[in-house]
């Protein structure tokens, strides 16, 4: 049942690879874009805030891949971008691709960092103020390091639905696993075998990194047991 | 500035609303140097909130409260910290850093605000340990310890600032019966050290032995004010008398 591999296995390390790549793009643009956001979201200033929930509103109540596309297409009208070969796909496919991933993922994340930084009790931040650190000193070294350990676990989710989701990017004509999978069954009539692969390569990407995540969970965790 | 050097801190009406309501209506009174005043008084009678705009925690009031002649409402961030510093403050609930061990969380102000060298800072800490007892927990975390030895971790946590004045909110009102005493015992010695004190408790005979001045908080206002002889013993304000019958 799996002999295509015999002669397709490089296409399949070829999607994997590229899932992985637009997987990354999307989680470190996701990742910075939150931070922004969740300043903005948390500033005095109200434009600002505004700004930032009505983005997450949009991201949220949208389909992914509506987002992916619109942003394709508006970004290959706006940059120029060389149609370079990378990975099986051109550069101006992959590149808008990985932005829109990481514009969705950015109001998920952001929303994630929000519920990080408010389930620090308030006591931590006045206990840090009251000692005379300064605002930012308390936020970096007081605030964040309990935030991030109290988010690891939600960004851990995050990060495994937007490796499955990268594969909306196949709508843009992104050669990402799911599109080599496509690909494949269309040239051996048979659709069950590639995409089973596929899947296959999903659930190990995606077991991997929890293993990952949930290792990084125990070092934090082995100090300090949180005590809100 | 220093119009009257002996008031370490000087309240002068002081008035603060959250919303429509007015928690906190026109307080006034002064903390010598060396003194302990007490404040006691009925939940949600403005207590806490009185003690966080002493060292301007929350800044959103009218009125003027004066640590050592200088109006924290007319100061800068940065001259507002230094204030901050000299002003200890001891809450309910501790409020350790989770994160940080025991040592870690008395040396890190000292040293991230360069008060003192790393070696300074942890000599200094060990030393302030030793003299509550929990040398020993240097290396803990602070959930590991119980609620009475974590209250005296975050009062040395404070005293490693070297501070002027120590500021307490109901230290021991989180705490189980029997863990009280050894937060008291702490407060008691560092009363004899001369250090002044503004201590929220509802600790009533603990009151009556530490303090120079009680203020008797009810409503948004310093309804009574005096000493412990006179609120205890020959006050006649109804409400300090019903509310010393309740609570005694
Ligand atoms: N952050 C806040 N927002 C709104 N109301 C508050 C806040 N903090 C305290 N209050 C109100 O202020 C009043 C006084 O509270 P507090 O100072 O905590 O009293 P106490 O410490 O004497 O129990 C209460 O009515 C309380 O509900
Ligand atoms: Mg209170």
């Amino acid at each position: 049942m799996f002999d295509f591999l015999q002669q397709y296995y490089p296409v399949f390390i070829q999607g994997a690879a590229q899932t992985v790549v637009i997987s990354l793009i999307g989680i470190c643009i996701g990742i910075l874009l939150g931070l922004v956001v969740v300043a903005m979201n948390l500033s005095k200033f109200k434009p600002f805030a505004w700004l930032a929930k009505t983005y997450i509103a949009i991201v949220r109540g949208t389909p992914a891949m509506i987002q992916v596309m619109l942003i394709y297409y508006v970004l290959s009208k706006a940059l120029p971008i060389p149609d370079i070969r990378f990975l099986g796909s051109s550069l101006d496919r992959v590149i808008p691709g990985s932005i829109a991933l990481g514009v969705n993922s950015g109001a998920y994340t952001a929303e994630i960092f929000r519920s990080g930084i408010m389930s620090i009790a308030v006591g931590q931040t006045e206990a840090g103020i009251s000692l005379g650190l300064s605002e930012n000193t308390t936020l970096f070294s007081i605030i964040m390091p309990q935030a991030v350990r109290n988010i690891l676990p939600a960004m851990g989710n995050e990060f495994i639905s937007l490796i499955k989701e990268s594969s909306v990017l196949f709508y843009i004509g992104v050669q990402e696993v799911t599109a080599q999978a496509l690909g494949v069954g269309g040239t051996l009539y048979n659709f069950i075998p590639p995409l089973l692969v596929a899947a296959a390569i999903y659930f190990v990407l995606t077991f991997v990194l929890s293993q990952l995540l949930k290792l990084a969970e125990n070092r934090m965790g082995r100090k300090y047991v949180a005590l809100n | 500035m220093l119009t009257d050097t002996e008031n370490i801190i000087e309240v002068r009406g002081l008035k603060k609303a959250f919303d429509q309501n007015m928690v906190l209506k026109d307080i006034n009174f002064a903390v010598k140097k060396e003194e302990k005043v007490v404040i006691i008084g009925p939940s949600g009678g403005g207590k806490s909130t009185l003690l966080r705009c002493l060292n301007h925690l929350d800044g959103n009031y009218t009125g003027d409260v004066l640590f050592k002649g200088q109006n924290l409402g007319q100061l800068s961030k940065k001259e507002l910290q230094l204030c901050r510093r000299k002003m200890g403050m001891v809450f309910q609930q501790f409020n350790l850093f989770p994160h940080k061990s025991v040592l870690e969380n008395i040396t890190f102000a000292p040293i991230k605000l360069k008060l003192l060298s790393e070696a300074e800072a942890i000599d200094n800490a060990h030393d302030l340990l030793k003299q509550v007892g929990l040398d020993e927990k240097a290396n803990a975390y602070p959930q590991s310890l119980s609620g009475g030895q974590q209250q005296r971790v975050a009062i040395v946590r404070s005293l490693a600032m070297q501070p002027e004045v120590m500021l307490f909110d109901e230290p021991t009102s989180a705490l189980d019966p029997e863990m009280v005493g050894e937060v008291l015992g702490v407060m008691t010695r560092l009363a004899k050290t001369g250090m002044t004190m503004v201590i929220v408790t509802h600790e009533m005979d603990f009151a009556q032995q530490i303090a120079d001045k009680i203020l008797f908080m009810d409503n948004g206002h310093v309804a009574d004010i005096g000493t412990p002889d006179y609120l205890f013993n020959h006050s006649k304000n109804f409400r300090t008398r019903t509310f010393l019958a309740k609570v005694m």
